[in-house]
């Protein structure tokens, strides 16, 4: 079963998209997968006798839904980042084509609280934006093998986190000094889709401070979030 | 105490099971057997599997019992011999439970004239669920064991073998199958009539880049008359997309979690296990089925 709602990557439809998801998560219905993206739900069903039971019930209540009577659950993140040269990869490149400054990208890219789309591409990895105008910078060309764990990136209006090392063709821009999806934890993914993350800029050796730290995901809760 | 131990790996050697849910939107696959209908066979002759199988694609490994004794059947078209502790060979069937003892050794050989293989092992192999699933996601490294086996892992299985009578089950031997049924994908209107025809007209073959994510098709490229690059949505597998050059992929257990191609069609989920027993070069058609 699919839920549209409309063709668009806003933030509004997606905050449409992230309450319904709440919503299905909380029916406790027998589904295998609720995959919510921008401006879709995908749910995955047991089995055909369960779907046709459940599509009913999910219509109906998607119908119900107001925007008043749903209670968010989601979370307001600060988050340290390090956007020193060392973690910067691509940096100049951004400094180049918009003709502006290292500062003058980090107080952009620190100055506003984003939203988290959804999660995907891999595990833990947020979807943010949208990133002030001034930063919109095109995907790299090629795409490197090997973007370290734990580096920001920014492509076209979005923002993101590679939660481990990975391929990728985001633009890196700093760094964060800590996991943010923990196998060991039943709840492993520090964000979850419809939350709100900003950054603050620290320098390498408050980074490292944080880093030396270990922080499990119920700690980082507890010391960065609202 | 039981023990196993890898003594040789064979080809993509990981450990699998009915598959990892209620995850997808943390971005995590939902993996699983490639060929479920096998590790379900399975269940009848060692229904304490644990969920703890281990998959072998073409060549499968070798395992020794270093310690007690196991009890463990093979599933899947494949050629196997048990090298006994005292020097002596036997050669021994899938879907028949196989009793090893200290020392002994099976060698499974290869699959044939398929692709993947199973061996489950009455109590597990000792391991701890990830995310609620045992099934390992290379790619992602998450799994009991988050990378695929080597030689010289070890399992350490507690509980001592239940019964040492033997069981077996008539093998199934599937039939291979080259024409899938598919069904309309979310994106079919995306391809126009004459697209269409020649998806269901033209024969595809398997190419060799294909793994657990999915089966790449070489054939008759079939292009979107409107985009190859629609905005990310949640996949599932079976999902047969297109991406630019035209050329079909059908999704497999590995999926990523969101992909930004069409999706043409989908095949149902008996057709995922069917279609992962084809080996590169094998030709396949589709047959659009217009009831969804």
């Amino acid at each position: 079963m699919v839920l549209d709602f409309g063709d668009d990557s806003s933030k509004s439809i997606s905050i449409e998209v992230n309450k319904a998801f709440s919503t299905i998560s909380n029916l406790g219905l027998p589904l295998l997968n609720i995959i919510p993206s921008f401006n879709k739900i995908v749910i995955i069903f047991e089995n055909s006798e369960i779907r046709d039971q459940n599509i009913e019930k999910i219509t109906n209540e998607m119908n119900e839904i107001k925007p008043q009577s749903h209670k968010s659950s989601n979370k307001s993140w600060i988050i340290p980042a390090c956007y020193d040269e060392s973690f910067a990869l691509d940096l100049k490149i951004i400094q180049k084509l918009h003709q502006t400054t290292k500062e003058e990208i980090i107080n952009l890219h620190s100055s506003e609280s984003y939203y988290t789309y959804y999660i995907g591409f891999m595990p833990g990895f947020p979807y943010l934006g949208d990133i002030p105008s001034q930063l919109i910078t095109p995907r790299l060309a090629t795409p490197r093998i090997k973007i370290p764990a734990r580096s920001i990136g920014i492509a076209k209006n979005h923002t993101c986190i590679y939660p481990k090392v990975s391929p990728g063709g985001w633009n890196i821009i700093g760094q964060i000094p800590f996991d943010i999806f923990d196998l060991q934890n039943p709840n492993p993914s520090l964000f979850l889709p419809g939350d709100k993350v900003s950054f603050y800029s620290v320098n390498h050796k408050e980074f490292q401070q944080i880093q030396k730290k270990h922080f499990s995901i119920n700690e980082l809760i507890k010391e960065f979030s609202s | 105490m039981n023990s196993l131990v890898i003594t040789r790996t064979g080809t993509h050697l990981t450990i699998q099971d009915f598959g990892r849910f209620h995850y997808q939107h943390l971005g995590v696959s939902p993996s699983g057997a490639m060929d479920q209908r096998i590790i379900k066979e399975l269940e009848k002759i060692i229904p304490l599997h644990h969920n703890q199988f281990i998959e072998f694609a073409y060549v499968g490994p070798s395992i020794k019992v270093k310690e007690g004794s196991i009890k463990v059947c093979v599933g899947g078209n494949c050629n196997m011999n048990i090298q006994k502790n005292n020097g002596t060979q036997i050669i021994c069937q899938p879907y028949k439970s196989i009793n090893l003892f200290e020392g002994d050794e099976l060698n499974i050989h290869n699959t044939i004239d398929s692709v993947y293989g199973y061996i489950a092992v009455e109590h597990g192999l000792g391991l701890d669920p990830c995310l609620k699933s045992f099934s390992t996601d290379t790619k992602a490294g998450i799994g009991s064991i988050n990378r695929p086996l080597k030689v010289d892992d070890t399992f350490e299985i507690l509980e001592d073998v239940s019964s040492w009578d033997h069981l077996s089950i008539p093998n199934p031997a599937y039939k291979k199958e080259t024409n899938f049924k598919v069904y309309p994908g979310p994106q079919l209107q995306f391809f126009t009539d004459q697209a269409l025809q020649s998806f269901i007209s033209s024969t595809y073959t398997i190419s060799a880049q294909s793994d657990r994510m999915g089966i790449r098709l070489k054939g008759e490229a079939i292009l979107s008359s409107e985009s190859h690059d629609i905005l990310s949505e949640g996949i599932l597998p079976g999902s047969i997309q297109v991406p630019s050059d035209g050329q079909p992929i059908v999704l497999m257990r590995d999926i990523p979690c969101t992909g930004g191609y069409p999706k043409i069609a989908i095949l149902n989920e008996q057709d995922i296990s069917k279609i992962s027993q084809l080996s590169p070069g094998s030709q396949i058609t589709f047959d659009l089925q217009t009831i969804y």
